[in-house]
């Protein structure tokens, strides 16, 4: 039987291992700085992690939980180690840490805003001046040019000040 | 069709085979969409109905109302078995088309999913929580095509997406046809209201819209929903050879259904003409290489 201090520090151990496994579409980004661990149990015989992945469409996910597991098996002390992948509670872009704003905006991804009102993203804002904020130059004089990017949870945007091409984090929130 | 089908699972399908069928359509605009940010979106759009598809037949399959694995509910059904409205199976068409229906199907998916986050079967409104948060960015996109071409300055845009409308709205008000066993899925609060009532809550949203834009007049007019064939063995029943919709009338200043559907559509498992081809392809991998996995 495990005692609880051992556990604790497994568990502890396991949550520092799963810092260091990224996100392979936004490399700087850690899973748990994307807030897609969901939980993180020790028992006598084996190590579970719960995944939620950002979207449920999300390919990335089969890697994902390839390097969870060869990263987790390495601090599991011979335990059987289990990843598996929840879709409840749903993901939120609320979940994305202070870590994750900071490592997002360094790849050229605006973070997504504070949470709170509808998500609005018609072609009609294109006219709009106060855009989502540039990651490069912090302008707000910026154009949505698609609600879609290069994966699920990006938008692509331009900014008008800097003239640079730029992406951001859909905002995902009830 | 089996009497003793449980219509919870039913109503999954309902849901699912649409989500999926849908998916397959907006899959094919990948590589040939107008420009890059569209062929984006609708494959975005594609791999999110897709996964919503794949939850919905992962709940059948935990509930006990099925034995099938994702994979084989996808793919590995014969063609009666789908559940899909007809509007989903429809080729692509035009651009004008493509948005419009896609428009139509958002609308409507929302006011459904909607209902459904409500519902007594916990695991089922779990899910449509989650699906509801991705939805969001489809119902902005279908929103964001009908400002440009409904009310931008190209009246060959407007009236090409018109014609879209024109020839998706039976079929979209065929999304709320009901589904068999639904009195029992109502009284059991899985299902919150009746397909009838859904039907009246979008009409009214759509009546609106397509009003302020001078555009209602394709409610009032839309046709027959199409050629009835018999998909997989099956002979087309009598009473199923003429599938009907509700009429659409301006009334008491909105715009409601009137009178109620007659004959079989795809909640029953009948399908137009469009669908064995479009069946053919999306299985022909997995019909080739069964239990194949990616």
């Amino acid at each position: 039987m495990i005692r609880a201090d051992e556990r604790e520090r497994l568990e502890h151990d396991v949550w520092a291992t799963l810092a260091g496994v990224h996100d392979p579409e936004i490399p700087p980004c850690s899973i748990t700085d994307l807030g897609i661990v969901e939980r993180v149990v020790v028992t006598d015989d084996a190590v579970e992690v719960d995944l939620l992945p950002t979207f449920a469409g999300c390919p990335a996910l089969d890697v994902i939980r390839e390097d969870t597991e060869a990263a987790v098996r390495a601090s599991a002390d011979g335990r059987e180690v289990r990843v598996r992948v929840v879709f409840g509670p749903p993901w939120t872009s609320d979940r994305i840490t202070a870590e994750g704003h900071v490592a997002l905006r360094s790849y050229g991804i605006t973070p997504p805003g504070a949470s709170g009102g509808p998500v609005v993203i018609p072609l009609a804002s294109l006219a709009r001046s106060e855009g989502t904020p540039c990651p490069f130059c912090g302008s707000r004089t910026t154009v949505l040019e698609s609600a879609f990017g290069p994966t699920l949870c990006r938008t692509t945007h331009f900014c008008r000040a800097c003239r640079n091409p730029f992406e951001a984090f859909k905002p995902k929130t009830a | 069709m089996n009497q003793n089908e449980d219509p919870r699972l039913v109503l999954l399908l309902a849901v699912a085979d649409d989500e999926l069928i849908m998916g397959h359509r907006h899959s094919e605009w990948t590589g040939w969409a107008p420009h890059i940010e569209e062929d984006l979106a609708f494959s975005s759009i594609a791999q999110d109905e897709m996964a919503h598809a794949r939850l919905l037949y992962g709940l059948a399959r935990e509930s006990g109302l099925t034995d099938r694995d994702e994979d084989a509910m996808a793919l590995g059904r014969p063609p009666e078995e789908y559940r899909n409205a007809w509007l989903c199976e429809r080729p692509n068409g035009d651009w004008g088309f493509t948005v419009a229906r896609q428009y139509l199907y958002d609308t409507a998916d929302a006011v459904r999913v909607a209902d459904l986050t409500e519902s007594s079967w916990r695991e089922l409104a779990e899910i449509m929580k989650l699906i509801q948060l991705e939805e969001k960015y489809h119902a902005d996109h279908a929103v964001a095509w009908f400002e440009r071409l409904a009310g931008g300055p190209s009246l060959t845009a407007r009236e090409r997406f018109a014609e879209g409308l024109t020839a998706a709205i039976g079929e979209a008000i065929a999304l709320f046809e009901p589904v068999p066993g639904e009195d029992r899925l109502v009284s059991d609060g899985v299902l919150p209201r009746s397909n009838a009532d859904m039907l009246g809550e979008w009409l009214g949203h759509v009546g609106q819209e397509l009003e302020a834009v001078s555009l209602d007049y394709v409610l009032a007019r839309h046709g027959p929903v199409g050629e009835m064939v018999p998909t997989g063995s099956g002979e087309i029943p009598l009473e199923a050879s003429d599938f009907q919709v509700p009429g659409v009338v301006r009334r008491d200043g909105g715009w409601i259904h009137d009178g109620g559907f007659a004959g079989a559509g795809g909640r029953r498992g009948r399908h137009s003409e469009d669908f064995l081809p479009l069946w053919e392809e999306m299985t022909a991998l997995y019909r080739a290489h069964p239990g194949a996995r990616w």
